[in-house]
């Protein structure tokens, strides 16, 4: 492992350093996949670009608006975990982040390096997806444009991000005022820290004063090449009554979220292990 | 032991500590010596296979100092039955058989060296599975295990029995057969193996900076090895990060770190990155145990007979002899009137099993506990009842001639019956006690949908947690164990002129406590305070001899060495005492670093006495030496005799939580009642318990080394899944005193107990639970659920 490193500290001290290094850097933010990653594949002449540094508001800070909440790629978990807006309005999301790596880990691995690694198994990306969160994408020349999580991950650390661009930010619309929220992340595996998943479930659910479901946000982890979104489920969902759900429609409700998996076994799991889990995880979210 | 203790007793921090969490400690990896190359070694590609190797191009690479291969070197196999060669010529066996190394000015060019180095293979079908090894078309594994008495692939084969298996059998109402499958799982050291090895042209003698717990055996070892003589070669202990057995045997790194030296003139350290100390350090023996024990109507146990199948791997290690340990389990854990034990070490192409921190018996007790539980239910018994019923006592002698002359078995199962409420389960108490929630501090919610279980809208679904409890016991040596010649440790005493005190003691420490036990042994007796006690004991040049650390020996033999060599300085000291104070030797008092005559009336400093020993016309130094042997007999042929000073007994309960929907079990309670003769300090017997159950609970639910075809799939924290700080149950301990007149203040060895009844307890709290049994270990997610599945289908 050898790499050449730039450590830029603002904005056009960013861009200047992606245009420089055309298609041959890698950045690096909390740095707890990068090195492994690097040192794994014994990679050589390679650029950092670290952004450990960079000081500017959109990528280290939480901001909000009437419309919505913006999160900067460089904001950690533990920031995340202990951020008390995200805690009341979106417990998919910090209970997501608070389910990352190690106490030790969430306080440098950040929002961008989770999402950016489009791993299937990644925790916070799983809850922005349920989230139906956006992605600001700043390209080289200083332009920005927005991706919706649903089409940012195209397979296993592919993602629709352009050679000179970097996530700058997401963002993700408020919850209506005067709504239920059922929300929150499962993950399941052996350990409870330092745990991969092997199978993880995001959902954020909002009903009306009736407690009819308004909104449903469902998305899976670590039983495709992506995290999926399962839509199908999501519609189902619509115009129902959370708490008095028969148990077909809770049965019919996760195999339908079940048909967007198609898990692989592997020494950490069997397909057919994943599969058995996620419909009782499913079915959980509805019980009462 | 009436006299009232002072220091004994008392929670004392360890004398290491401070420099350990400080970062002071000089690992192995902290070692650099002047003009100190980097050494790296080639390992096969394949399990199995034959190979021919080109060295040229690496030794062409600037930086390289040397390249070796087997070619090149003189050497004696290595290995517990000596059928293991430090470099592998033409054939590899394993998926870790070194093939070469190298030598070089940095870590990196060593590395790059490795990359140049050019192997042709011909793979070869190879053995995965011991059973298949033992077929009689099966091909030779190891080709070097000279004068084998036994069938081929098998390096080792106990037998043992006593008592009359068909008359027993007659007896029995009930009898229980099951086949139990054991994991490969290691240790999981948080030091990674290291070796420095400094061999001098001039002097001709070999120094290494090793991390061996077993530094006089290892010193004979690597002079067999290198053909050198014992004496030249010196073992310096550096401070180790983690042994837990694994460091029991020397592993070909070694000998090759020293070889390089040799070959170069300088000194050559070998560290092993994660992924290579995953690969190829040693792990706990997986085996199949066919278990096959009985039980009378009244459920008196009749008879256990029982036939295991090891496997071996490439190459044998002193880890081949824990049936040892384990037919000692079941013959004579609860009482038994017969037993027959037979097990094999069979080669196959795996990475080779080595000794682990209770060395058989967390296997053995698995077992044993899980037939015990079947056993009940059959019989409509109570399984604490049954437990009881058949405990060990204070005063039995054991079909295989154990001694059992203090016994905590019963009063340990009482204590942990009775904590965790065995008798009426209650398990609704169990549930709103909520214990495990109170105390998990760190918001982690893996595995549980704790916003379901908070929001009252979405109660958690009262069918979907099922709880249970499990019980099991276990029997250990703990007063050392005769197998090799001498089971002895030795100490010097060295009283200098201002009063403080050296105390060279021949054992080890390694993370265990045993250098500040062994002061608090001392500043007891002598009452010079703990801050005036120096404890060498790292360096084989100057300490004197001890078989090492195993068998959870050290408090008890390194103990009782220490308290024979303050005896001899009393007398020392008595002598001139008496003289100083004008009064007879008879009923001198040690107080506050004083010796006083018999009233008290007139007291003189020790150091006092000391200087004038030395300068007071005596002109002697204030110096002992001490060897302690214990007392126990070797085994005979076959297997009966007294083989420890003393038996450590305990019970463990477990607690657990099983989420049918997912399958993973969350264990609440450890519930620890042992036998442990006497507590010697609380703070270190603490330390040892907690660590002890988690590598027993990790045993139990979660670790294990996962190969196919001879090789690792899992060499890696990511997928090995040792247990983390969050996932640590409320571990309860309760020590049990019955104050063994051999051990040092009556205490017992207590090392490796803890771990060895968590993993059997557990499966019997989850069967317990969710109503159906898993008979093989790790009882990971994966198999509740499909076990629950089965079991509802």
């Amino acid at each position: 492992m050898e790499f050449d490193i730039v450590t830029p500290t603002t904005k056009s001290e960013l861009l200047k350093a992606i245009k420089t290094n055309k298609n041959n850097f890698r950045f690096g933010a909390g740095y707890t996949d990068l090195i492994l990653e690097l040192k794994k594949k014994n990679v050589l002449n390679v650029t950092v670009i670290n952004l450990a540094q960079l000081n500017d508001k959109k990528f280290n800070s939480i901001e909000r608006n009437l419309k919505f909440i913006r999160i900067g790629a460089l904001v950690t978990a533990s920031s995340i975990v202990n951020d008390k807006f995200i805690e009341k309005n979106f417990p998919v999301l910090q209970q997501a982040a608070n389910n990352l790596a190690s106490a030790q880990i969430r306080q440098v691995a950040t929002i961008g390096g989770n999402i950016c690694t489009a791993s299937p198994s990644g925790d916070i990306a799983c809850a922005l997806v349920a989230l139906k969160a956006k992605c600001e994408l700043l390209s080289s020349t200083g332009k920005t444009r927005t991706v919706s999580i649903l089409e940012f991950f195209l397979g296993p650390r592919k993602t629709a991000m352009k050679k000179d661009e970097i996530l700058s930010s997401v963002l993700i619309s408020l919850n209506e005022k005067n709504i239920n929220i059922h929300s929150g992340f499962i993950k399941v595996g052996t350990r409870r820290s330092m745990e991969c998943s092997v199978v993880s479930l995001a959902y954020h659910i909002q009903s009306d004063k009736k407690n009819l479901i308004t909104n449903v946000g469902i998305a899976i982890g670590s039983v495709a090449p992506t995290i999926r979104f399962a839509e199908n489920a999501c519609g189902f969902l619509i115009g129902k009554k959370a708490s008095s759900l028969a148990r077909g429609e809770k049965e019919e409700f996760a195999e339908k979220v079940l048909k967007y998996a198609s898990p692989i076994s592997d020494i950490r799991a069997t397909a057919w292990y994943r599969k058995e889990a996620l419909f009782n995880i499913c079915k959980s979210i509805l019980e009462n | 032991m009436s006299k009232k203790l002072n220091v004994i007793g008392t929670p004392i921090p360890k004398i290491d500590a401070g420099i350990r969490i400080t970062g002071k400690a000089v690992y192995g990896q902290d070692v650099k010596l002047p003009g100190m190359l980097h050494g790296a070694i080639l390992r096969a590609e394949y399990p199995c296979a034959e190979f021919t190797i080109d060295v040229s191009a690496a030794r062409k690479l600037p930086g390289v100092i040397a390249v070796i291969t087997a070619d090149d070197i003189d050497c004696n196999n290595i290995s517990y039955k000596k059928d293991h060669p430090i470099l592998k010529k033409g054939e590899v066996n394993c998926i870790r058989d070194e093939i070469a190394a190298v030598a070089a000015e940095s870590k990196e060019i060593a590395e790059r060296a490795i990359k140049l180095i050019k192997v042709k293979y011909k793979e070869k079908k190879g053995i995965y599975d011991p059973f298949d090894a033992l077929k009689p078309n099966a091909p030779l594994v190891n080709k070097y295990l000279k004068d084998s008495k036994f069938a081929k692939n098998i390096s080792d084969i106990f037998f043992y029995e006593h008592g009359n298996l068909e008359e027993q059998k007659k007896k029995s109402a009930v009898i229980i057969s099951k086949r139990f499958v054991l994991p490969r799982v290691t240790h999981c050291c948080m030091a990674t193996s290291n070796i420095t090895a400094d061999y001098s042209s001039v002097t001709k003698r070999l120094t290494l900076y090793s991390s061996t717990q077993v530094p006089f055996l290892y010193q004979r070892d690597m002079a067999h090895a290198l053909k050198m003589n014992a004496s030249d070669i010196r073992v310096i202990q550096v401070v180790i990060g983690g042994g837990f057995g694994s460091k029991l045997d020397m592993y070909p790194f070694e000998p090759i770190a020293a070889i390089l030296s040799i070959k170069t003139g300088k000194p050559v350290q070998i560290i092993f990155d994660r992924e290579e100390e995953f690969i190829a350090s040693p792990t706990r023996q997986n085996m199949v145990i066919d278990l096959i024990a009985g039980a009378d109507k009244n459920g008196k146990f009749t008879f256990r007979d029982v036939t295991i199948v090891k496997d071996n791997g490439a190459f044998t290690s002193w880890g081949a002899t824990t049936p040892f340990v384990m037919m000692q389990t079941f013959s004579s854990l609860y009482q038994m009137p017969a037993c027959r034990f037979e097990s094999k070490a069979v080669y196959t192409n795996n990475i080779s099993a080595g000794s682990f921190r209770g060395y058989g018996n967390p296997q053995a007790a698995f077992a044993i506990e899980s037939c015990i539980d079947l056993m009940a239910d059959k019989l409509g018994m109570d399984k604490a009842e049954i437990r009881l019923l058949n405990a060990n006592y204070a005063g039995e002698i054991t079909g295989q001639g154990m001694h059992y002359d203090t016994c905590g078995h019963i009063e340990a199962l009482k204590t942990v019956i009775e904590k965790s409420d065995l008798r009426n389960t209650n398990k609704e108490t169990l549930r709103n006690t909520n214990k495990y929630e109170s105390t998990n501090k760190e918001k982690e919610t893996v595995n549980t949908d704790s916003y379901i279980r908070k929001n009252p809208y979405f109660v958690d679904n009262v069918d979907r947690y099922k709880r249970g409890v499990g019980i099991a016991s276990m029997m250990h040596v703990g007063g050392g164990a005769k197998i090799y010649r001498s089971d002895g440790c030795g100490t010097t005493l060295k009283l200098d002129d201002y009063g403080h005190l050296t105390l060279i003691t021949g054992s080890s420490e390694i993370g265990q406590g045993s250098e500040t036990v062994l002061a608090m042994m001392a500043s007891e007796e002598l009452t010079i305070p703990m801050n005036k006690i120096k404890v060498i004991n790292t360096d084989t040049d100057v300490k004197p001899w001890d078989v090492g650390v195993h068998a959870s020996r050290t408090s008890f033999v390194a103990g009782n060495s220490v308290l024979g060599a303050v005896k001899k300085l009393k007398e020392k000291l008595n002598q001139k005492a008496a003289v100083l104070l004008k009064c007879t030797i008879e009923n001198l008092i040690y107080e506050n670093e004083e010796i006083k005559n018999s009233d008290g009336s007139n007291s003189v400093r020790i150091e006092k006495v000391v200087r004038e020993m030395h300068f007071g016309g005596q002109n002697e130094l204030c110096t002992v030496n001490h060897f302690y042997e214990p007392t126990s007999d070797f085994q005979d042929k076959q297997f009966k005799g007294n083989v420890s000073g003393t038996y450590a007994f305990a019970a463990q309960s477990a607690e657990v939580e099983v989420d049918t929907y997912t399958g993973n079990i969350k264990v609440l309670n450890i519930h620890v009642a042992q036998d442990v003769g006497k507590v010697l300090n609380p703070l270190n017997i603490m330390g040892q318990i907690e660590g002890g159950v988690l590598t027993g609970v990790g045993y139990g639910i979660s670790e294990e080394l996962i190969m196919e075809n001879g090789r690792v799939l899992n060499p890696n924290f990511h997928n090995y899944k040792m247990l983390t700080a969050s996932d640590v149950p409320d571990i309860h301990f309760y020590p049990i005193e019955t104050n063994d007149s051999l051990g040092p203040y009556g205490a017992k060895g207590m090392a490796e107990a803890p771990l060895i009844p968590t993993a059997a307890a557990i499966a019997n709290a989850v069967a317990d639970a969710i109503g159906v049994r898993i008979y093989s270990l790790p009882i990971t997610p994966e198999k509740v659920l499909k076990a629950i599945k089965e079991k509802t289908d």
